[in-house]
């Protein structure tokens, strides 16, 4: 295997590990937080990807641009979602604690039909934008280049990560989200308002959906199909990292982006898989915390 | 009031038998394939519902795994048949026997994870599996065709051979399959191993801490699960006479059998059949009046039916239809004794 593909590759699933980190990231902390299990996560992300590409097809926005929209678009969709329809089940159950399969199946429901919904509406079809730039690439020496929509999605990526963690160590909204992790009573008796922390928290997972569908659109084809892809793929992901911890989260999504491209050089994309699954089964058998994460 | 419950008791075997009596007519009664196209649809993912209900019902784990299962028979049943000419009645024992063996040895790591980690496995496994055959033209010499899928060669009119003309045929061997699942799980409700699996679900260290080897119990259901659900598998390689990859050992197939087990109700003998009476018919008729202008209307309306049931059934479809009827025996013999 020549090395310098193989360098290539790593460098490729560098870049796409990044951005699998950021779209985990929301998940890992609605888990964290409220011990949620999103089955319905990659939809999110699929909605994450049609908003910005409808508005460039009827409006000419540039997807980067979209992400003003995207962003609070999605956190009100989250937002609503957790209050409305999941909030009732924490009702139910007495001391603020899940039974995890009713929430699992819930949250697949909303999944499924979202996914269908807009199957319904706008079809199977993938689709695509076109931009000025997107051909181009930067390049480092003779061999090595990385193309430019995909550099911005990893930075932005990054970005977002770097954000969450300074938001939730210094704010107070930050703080008092930390502390509902980590012991919903106390934090109540804290005065926090711990239904609302959850449908912020909630919110933020699918805000940062948005902006990741707005940087990735450039590059990436958006169909239904994609929310099931992508929701497995974040499961992965939070698993190797471990949930509940955000540098888990983009160490998770690294792992899984190389591994996914360099198994891409040796077999067909689609087989490739299997090793990614194969690694999250040996993960959860052997170290189901995953390598940052915090018990479960 | 000793005559109030012998009538009521008589009421209670009467009713289902009458409703069995009526199934059994409907090809007689009822002309045009499709309506007993459908109503093989309904049937099997009854039967499907309800292999799947023996392990998961009971355990209170959830499986979004056994589509795999359901493949491996119709997989296995089908090779057998087209290299060596196996007729698939003998094919799909042997089937549900490997499935039996696959079934055990990923369920005994898998049952060590709780919840939805156990759930994410058996998605896991069962993407390994299909992601493999769809990726692969052959093995050993045998050919598999990936993607492309197996088609059952076709034989004609050959009950020796598990190949009907028309559809009564199926209708009456699939009504069969599913009255044999359903005795199954009323025989395994009421025996020892159900007992012992109702603890497990309610509290497993506690089940444990109580002597009860759990691992064995689980895998136990884990077997006659697998058994039953690629006996299904290749019941249904034989009607369709086609399978692949996609529609036998998908996620979708994994997901309808777990939603009509739930919708229904886990861990009941009539939940699952229940729940793939109410949501076959819906997802056909949606499919076949809307599906063309509205791809995929079907699974809205089973995503919309799934929200609806955690939310306010938990218990499952037979949860008020229980109720009903106990609180009217009770009801009825509770206000005789009061007027006496």
């Amino acid at each position: 295997m020549d090395p310098i593909i193989l360098g290539i590759a790593v460098v490729n699933g560098v870049i796409v590990g990044g951005l699998y980190g950021a779209i985990a990231l929301g998940l890992s902390l609605i888990f964290g937080v409220m011990r949620v299990i999103n089955f319905a996560h990659g939809s999110f992300l699929m909605l994450g990807l049609f908003i910005p590409f409808w508005l460039w097809k009827l409006f000419g926005v540039n997807p980067y641009l979209a992400a003003v929209v995207a962003a609070p678009a999605l956190f009100g969709i989250g937002y609503l979602i957790q209050a409305t329809i999941i909030a009732p089940l924490f009702k139910r159950e007495r001391a603020m604690v899940l039974e995890p399969l009713s929430v699992l199946l819930l949250t697949a429901g909303v999944g499924i039909m979202l996914d269908n919904l807009a199957l319904m509406t706008v079809g199977p079809d993938f689709r695509g934008i076109t931009m000025e730039f997107a051909a181009k690439a930067l390049w480092i020496g003779t061999v090595l280049n990385i193309n430019y929509t995909r550099l911005i999605a990893f930075l932005v990526s990054l970005a977002i990560t770097v954000a969450m963690s300074l938001f939730l160590a210094r704010t107070d909204l930050g703080r008092a989200i930390r502390s509902t992790a980590q012991n919903r009573d106390a934090a109540a008796l804290c005065g926090i308002n711990v239904p609302r922390v959850y449908n912020i928290t909630f919110g933020l997972g699918c805000a940062i959906l948005g902006i990741v569908g707005c940087v990735m659109i450039p590059f990436y084809l958006v169909s239904p199909a994609v929310g099931l892809a992508f929701g497995i793929r974040s499961f992965i992901v939070v698993v190797l990292g471990g949930i509940g911890s955000i540098p888990g989260s983009i160490l998770g999504g690294l792992i899984l982006g190389v591994v996914e491209s360099v198994t891409a050089q040796f077999v067909t994309a689609t087989s490739a898989s299997i090793f990614s699954f194969v690694i999250f089964i040996l993960v959860l058998f052997f170290r189901p915390t995953g390598l940052m994460g915090m018990k479960v | 009031m000793t005559t109030q419950t012998r009538s009521h008791r008589a009421l209670r075997y009467a009713v289902p038998a009458v409703v069995l009596v009526l199934f059994l007519l409907v090809p007689t009664l009822v002309r045009g394939e499709y309506y007993l196209h459908v109503l093989v649809g309904v049937m099997f993912f009854a039967y499907m519902a309800s292999a799947w209900n023996i392990v998961c019902g009971y355990t209170g784990q959830l499986s979004l795994g056994h589509s795999a299962l359901c493949g491996i028979g119709g997989y296995l049943s089908t090779l057998l048949f087209i290299n060596l000419g196996l007729t698939p009645w003998v094919g799909m024992f042997i089937g549900a026997f490997c499935a039996m063996v696959v079934g055990v040895f990923v369920g005994y790591p898998c049952f060590r994870l709780r919840g939805p980690y156990f759930a994410l496995t058996t998605i896991a496994f069962a993407e390994i599996l299909r992601i493999w055959v769809e990726n692969t033209e052959e093995i050993l010499g045998i050919e598999l065709r990936g993607a492309q899928g197996l088609s059952v060669p076709l034989k004609g009119h050959s009950p020796g051979l598990f190949q009907f003309d028309g559809k009564v045929a199926y209708y009456y061997i699939i009504i069969g399959m599913l009255l044999a699942v359903m005795a199954v799980t009323f025989w395994m409700e009421r025996s020892r191993i159900g007992f012992y699996l109702k603890a497990i679900r309610g509290d497993q260290d506690a089940a444990e801490a109580l002597g009860i080897n759990s691992t064995r119990y689980l895998l136990s259901a884990m077997a006659l699960s697998s058994f039953l659900t690629a006996l299904g598998g290749s019941f249904y390689a034989q009607y369709f006479r086609y399978i692949n990859p996609e529609r036998n050992m998908g996620l979708d197939l994994s997901i309808e059998f777990a939603l009509m087990g739930i919708v229904g109700g886990q861990g009941t003998v009539l939940g699952p059949v229940l729940g793939a009476f109410l949501l076959t018919p819906a997802g056909e008729i949606s499919r076949a009046t809307l599906g063309g202008k509205f791809p995929g209307l079907h699974l809205v309306i089973y995503g919309l039916v799934l929200v609806l049931a955690v939310l306010f059934l938990p218990k499952g479809l037979i949860q008020p239809i229980r109720q009903f009827l106990g609180r009217g025996a009770a009801g009825r013999a509770g206000g005789k004794s009061a007027a006496a």
